[in-house]
């Protein structure tokens, strides 16, 4: 009967109650867009580092990561790529040599890594060769062995597709060694920063030129990312004297990103949830306030105060059952709507791609946001109808009876 | 039976001190029929509040049957209105969102009555007052002397000792005062209940089988016709 009694008083004044369910419901709305736009932000970056430059795994030599060495090679290389190969969760692996050189054009010149690849193995790994505007991955040259540079580099050295470029670097035995390329492409990624620092030559020629076979790397792709963990274990067990990194300890900053996101959600999520509290607080109080008199005559014929107490919690309770699921689905709608189509945001294109973003995003939202902010929705709208409830509570029903 | 002894009631804000009753010594027996009356601000709402248990009387004892109410607890007392004490107030006395039958049922849902009950009496109650074709009315659908008349189908519903009624006539015209106090002097004959009413009205007055006059918070005269 209070229940009842809640749910009618509630269309009195329906306006108000409205306005209390838009809010309640755009409150939702907006939470749940931030969180998924955040997702969606940081998976975008997430799979598009992994996708350009980190992959999922990389193995090492340990001594590599810790001097550096030309020499620190991978020395089960062999026996790795054969058990990488056979692997059925492995999608593609590809070595590389790194050599850190000097880099100089009649233009200018710079510092890189020379990346040693197998064009054909990197396609499987990275979409490095996508990002190539002439569409010639260290395929088609003539005598001068071929080398990418990214646009940012070809700016700065002044170069072009053809431009003879110089690398210097000086060997294990400390004997200086100077390299001649020409740039068969250019390519630019999303990272800026990556950009300036790599270019790629064919794995033969800087073996030939350092007089060092095999690879410093192997970056291995899987077909399923969430395998990732799992089958790094399995390789740790497998060669322990490799190290053995994915793509979260090889760029942390992918993760603290989305650790920097859940604070700022919280933030967010707290202040909707606050600004949600304050409306319906006010509302409340006042529908409690306009029926000083009604409220005074149900405690004058008798209905106790856990009776009105309840009445008015039932009725917060209403607008959020009413406005939760509004909310919720609108959301629901929008996002699978976004996560198909994807949000355009090519009018700040220049700005996100420094940070490693593309201009489309795609919002990714857990299903388990929707049961939390419901619950948090309904939560903040009981504890704050509970003010109005008590004031309610204190009504003298002789006085309220009195005023006229 | 309500005893009411040397009751006063002083209403002090720290500012004012108003004496709104001074020493009311009275006795209602079942069945009367009995109307207070006086100028405006004789007392008559604050005594009626008094016997109804809305307000505590500053010194003095209110007894309804065996229960002395000036000992009560806020929440025992909303009990005793409940069980006891049946209320026709001047205005207000409707829930808006409510039907006419579902407001007389309301009473009696807070007393847990089971749902045959409640439509027995419900039905049979409305029909006493006249409305068995407006039971699923609104109060806004309704006039102002039918509005009352389901607020005294309400007072009923409840089977309490008695019913208190403070102006229940004055937002009416004379045709619904008349049609009301019928009803209400039908029930007290035929069902012997308890009215004790106040009004400033003499055709009311003159209905009534006891009037009580009180002035300045004292009962000036006790009138049994
Ligand atoms: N809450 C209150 N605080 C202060 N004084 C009050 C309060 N309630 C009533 N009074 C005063 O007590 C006196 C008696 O008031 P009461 O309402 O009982 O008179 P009444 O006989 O019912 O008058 P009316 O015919 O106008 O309804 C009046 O002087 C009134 O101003
Ligand atoms: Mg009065």
């Amino acid at each position: 009967m209070i229940v009842k009694i809640a749910f009618k008083n509630i269309w009195r004044n329906k306006l108000r109650s409205w306005v209390v369910i838009t809010a309640i419901a755009l409150g939702i709305f907006g939470g749940l867009a931030v969180i998924s736009t955040a997702t969606g932000l940081s998976k975008m970056r997430q799979n598009n580092a992994i996708r350009t430059y980190v992959s999922h795994l990389q193995l090492h030599d340990s001594a590599y990561l810790k001097y550096g060495r030309l020499d620190d090679t991978i020395n089960q290389q062999a026996d790795i790529i054969t058990y990488l190969e056979k692997s059925k969760k492995v999608k593609g692996i590809s070595p590389r040599l790194k050599v850190e050189s000097f880099i100089q054009s009649a233009g200018g010149t710079s510092g890189v890594i020379l990346n040693g690849i197998d064009p054909e193995k990197e396609r499987q790994v990275t979409d490095l060769a996508e990002q190539c505007i002439a569409g010639n991955f260290l395929e088609r040259y003539k005598q001068k062995p071929p080398i990418i540079i990214s646009q940012k580099l070809a700016t700065k050295l002044n170069a072009r597709v053809k431009t003879t470029i110089q690398c210097s670097f000086t060997n294990n035995m400390g004997v200086p060694i100077t390299g001649i390329f020409k740039v068969v492409d250019i390519f630019s990624t999303s990272n800026s920063m990556y950009d300036e620092l790599n270019a790629f030559v064919r794995l033969e020629d800087l073996q030939n030129l350092t007089s060092i076979q095999g690879s410093h790397e192997i970056a291995v792709v899987l077909h399923e990312e969430k395998e990732v963990e799992q089958f790094r274990e399995e390789l740790i067990s497998k060669f322990p004297n490799q190290h053995i990194a994915s793509w979260r300890g090889i760029a942390p900053d992918l993760g603290y990103a989305d650790k920097m996101m859940d604070l700022v959600m919280t933030l967010f999520l707290i202040i909707i949830m606050l600004a949600l509290a304050f409306g319906i607080v006010n509302t409340m109080l006042m529908a409690v306030l306009e029926r000083k008199k009604e409220l005074g005559m149900l405690i004058s014929v008798g209905m106790n105060k856990r009776k009105v107490f309840w009445m008015i919690i039932w009725e917060s309770i209403f607008l959020a059952l009413i406005a939760g699921p509004l909310g919720i689905f609108s959301t629901y709608l929008a996002v699978n709507f976004f996560g198909r189509v994807g949000i355009d945001l090519s009018f700040a294109a220049q700005g996100l791609r420094s940070i490693g973003l593309e201009s489309t995003l795609f919002p990714i939202l857990d299903d388990k946001y929707y049961v939390i902010i419901s619950i948090l929705v309904i939560i903040t709208a009981i504890l704050s109808c509970i003010y109005p409830a008590l004031k309610a509570l204190k009504l003298n029903p002789a006085e309220t009876l009195r005023t006229a | 039976m309500i005893k009411v002894t040397h009751v006063t009631k002083t209403y002090d804000d720290g500012k004012v001190r108003v004496e709104a009753l001074r020493g009311i010594n009275v006795e209602i027996k079942n069945g009367e029929f009995t109307a207070i009356v006086g100028p405006s601000g004789s007392g008559k709402t604050t005594l009626l509040n008094i016997i109804g248990g809305l307000d505590t009387p500053t010194e003095g004892n209110v007894i309804i049957g065996e229960t002395n109410i000036a000992h009560l607890s806020e929440n025992q007392l909303i009990d005793f209105r409940l069980n006891h004490i049946g209320f026709v107030f001047q205005s207000y006395n409707l829930i808006p969102v409510l039907t006419a039958k579902e407001n007389v049922e309301f009473l009696m849902l807070l007393q847990n009555k089971s749902e045959a009950e409640r439509d027995e009496r419900t039905t049979k109650l409305l029909k006493a007052v006249g409305l068995e074709d407006q039971i699923n009315k609104k109060p806004n659908e309704m006039s102002g002397g039918q509005q009352q008349r389901v607020a005294v189908a309400r007072a009923l519903a409840s089977k309490p000792d008695f019913i208190l009624a403070d102006e229940p006539t004055a937002n009416l015209d004379s045709a619904s005062t008349a049609n009301l106090l019928d009803i209400m002097y039908r029930l007290n004959q035929e069902e012997n209940m308890t009215f004790v009413f106040s009004t400033h009205d003499q055709r009311v007055i003159d209905r009534a089988k006891r009037v009580i006059t009180i002035e300045d918070g004292k009962i000036l005269s006790d009138e049994i016709r």
